[in-house]
């Protein structure tokens, strides 16, 4: 799962508990990605019990997407909020599903086409740390679940804020710091025994989810995240702690 | 910040109740049709003790999306504590109830009494699912069962309350019937306005003894 052939840059980022060169977390994390991706969905639903549809439900509420308007679902996978919000937009509106990983926009694209999701659906590969998007050009963003494994989240979130049109909104689904010491503890053990034990029986690799574990401690909690998103220009920054504080959607407003 | 209730609890909630509504429509088409006429409606629930606030958004297919977080522009507002809104889903006749209780209605009312008459006359096909799985015999045979079942809990249970209330107003004599009890309120009204009447003429003979001491 891993690729280390970039030319190192020097500086250094996290890769869950590793500390790697930043040149590389990029390929790593595709390797991870490219190897979860066929059952990335039977997992999600696996490992959170089905509850990270409810996450997500909640996230497209607070999005507000009304008919006609244009939304960016970062690091959508497998296309499950793009789905939601092509019937939000309707035929007027336009909702960009875009993934860093080709493996995931393969089975998100095959998956949307499957459910007859076509029309106002397109699919971009891009980075989100330099979106090829013009200037305030988007209602609304998205990124459930991808600001984690992000090389630069500081550098994503700026560029996030620049295409977004003025008064539009950016949404932040991600896990984060449980609020409970007690539910902590039960996470924790949950997510370093539990969680790749189920990796290994279904996806046969332990490997990836065990990353999947540690790129969540190493994510900024809720109130970082959201000075964070302030510092990159987004204003009336808010956060919705859920099911305890194991995840957190946090919402920002382009200025 | 965080908000009072875990928004991943009501959500489950929320989608539990429109997954069961969304069903029930499909059993009754009829009422779906009924419903798509009311497309666009957004009807706000605010529960203020505990603060809760949901919305019922009717979609064009005849379908409802309830949501614990909506921007849209309320078509209705209904606004109370909790006992309320509990009187109201358990109410021989909910608009009355809706109209006598300290619910407070804000916005037009006409698709508030259009939802309200809907789910009063809604008859879903419940036959329908059982056939689905079990067979056109067996499926039938059950849902006659389960009619069956659910008449006499239905019968048993106005039964019950006729017999209670009779028990306690002619057996035990727990409570006066309710005409004797407005008798005795009419006596009750009747001797205030004695009253009233005494203490008045009491005050005209205070001021009439003051003029002629003074």
């Amino acid at each position: 799962m891993t690729d280390k052939t970039n030319t190192p840059s020097g500086e250094t980022t996290d890769f869950g508990f590793e500390t790697v060169d930043k040149s590389q977390k990029e390929g790593l994390v595709r390797g991870v990605f490219d190897s979860v991706a066929s059952r990335y969905d039977l997992m999600n639903d696996l490992m959170s019990a089905g509850i990270h549809r409810l996450w997500k439900r909640f996230t497209v509420e607070l999005s507000a997407v009304r008919p006609g308007q244009t939304v960016l679902d970062i690091a959508g996978g497998t296309g499950d909020l793009a789905a939601k919000f092509s019937r939000l937009v309707g035929d007027d509106g336009k909702v960009i599903l875009a993934d860093i990983n080709d493996s995931m926009l393969k089975v998100g694209r095959d998956r949307l086409l499957d459910s007859g999701a076509v029309g106002n659906l397109h699919m971009v590969q891009c980075d989100a740390q330099m979106l090829p998007f013009p200037d305030a050009s988007v209602d609304c963003i998205t990124i459930a679940f991808g600001l984690r494994n992000v090389t630069d989240k500081d550098m994503a979130l700026r560029s996030m804020e620049r295409i977004l049109k003025p008064g539009g909104r950016l949404l932040v689904l991600e896990f984060s710091k449980p609020t409970n010491p007690m539910l902590e503890k039960i996470y924790d053990t949950y997510s370093f025994r539990i969680l790749p034990m189920m990796g290994q029986l279904i996806a046969n690799d332990s490997e990836s989810y065990r990353y999947l574990a540690e790129s969540i401690r190493k994510h900024p909690d809720q109130d970082t995240l959201l000075d964070m998103m302030e510092d990159a220009g987004l204003v009336n920054c808010e956060y919705h702690n859920m099911t305890g504080g194991i995840v957190a959607v946090h919402r920002g407003i382009k200025a | 910040m965080s908000t009072q209730h875990d928004p991943a609890v009501i959500t489950a909630v929320l989608m539990a109740a429109e997954g069961a509504v969304n069903r029930a429509l499909e059993l009754d088409p009829a009422s779906a049709r009924d419903l798509a006429d009311l497309s666009g409606t957004v009807l706000a629930i605010e529960c203020v003790a505990p603060a809760l606030e949901i919305f019922a958004v009717v979609e064009s297919e005849g379908r409802l999306y309830l949501a614990s977080y909506c921007e849209q522009p309320c078509s209705v507002r209904v606004r109370g504590g909790l006992s309320d809104f509990l009187a109201l889903t358990t109410a021989e006749d909910p608009a009355v109830t809706l109209i006598n209780s300290d619910l407070e209605i804000i916005g037009n009312s006409a698709p508030l009494i259009a939802l309200q008459t809907l789910v009063t006359n809604m008859q879903p096909d419940w036959e329908a699912p059982l056939v689905e799985v079990l067979g056109d015999v067996a499926g039938h045979q059950l849902a006659n069962l389960l009619k069956q079942i659910f008449r006499w809990g239905q019968s048993s249970r106005k039964s019950l309350r006729r017999q209670l209330s009779e028990f306690i107003l002619e057996e035990g004599r727990l409570s006066p019937p309710a005409a004797e009890l407005e008798h005795f309120y009419q006596e009750i009204d009747a001797l205030v306005l004695k009253a009233d009447r005494l203490e008045s003429r009491l005050k005209r003979l205070a001021q009439r003894l003051d003029a002629q001491t003074s």
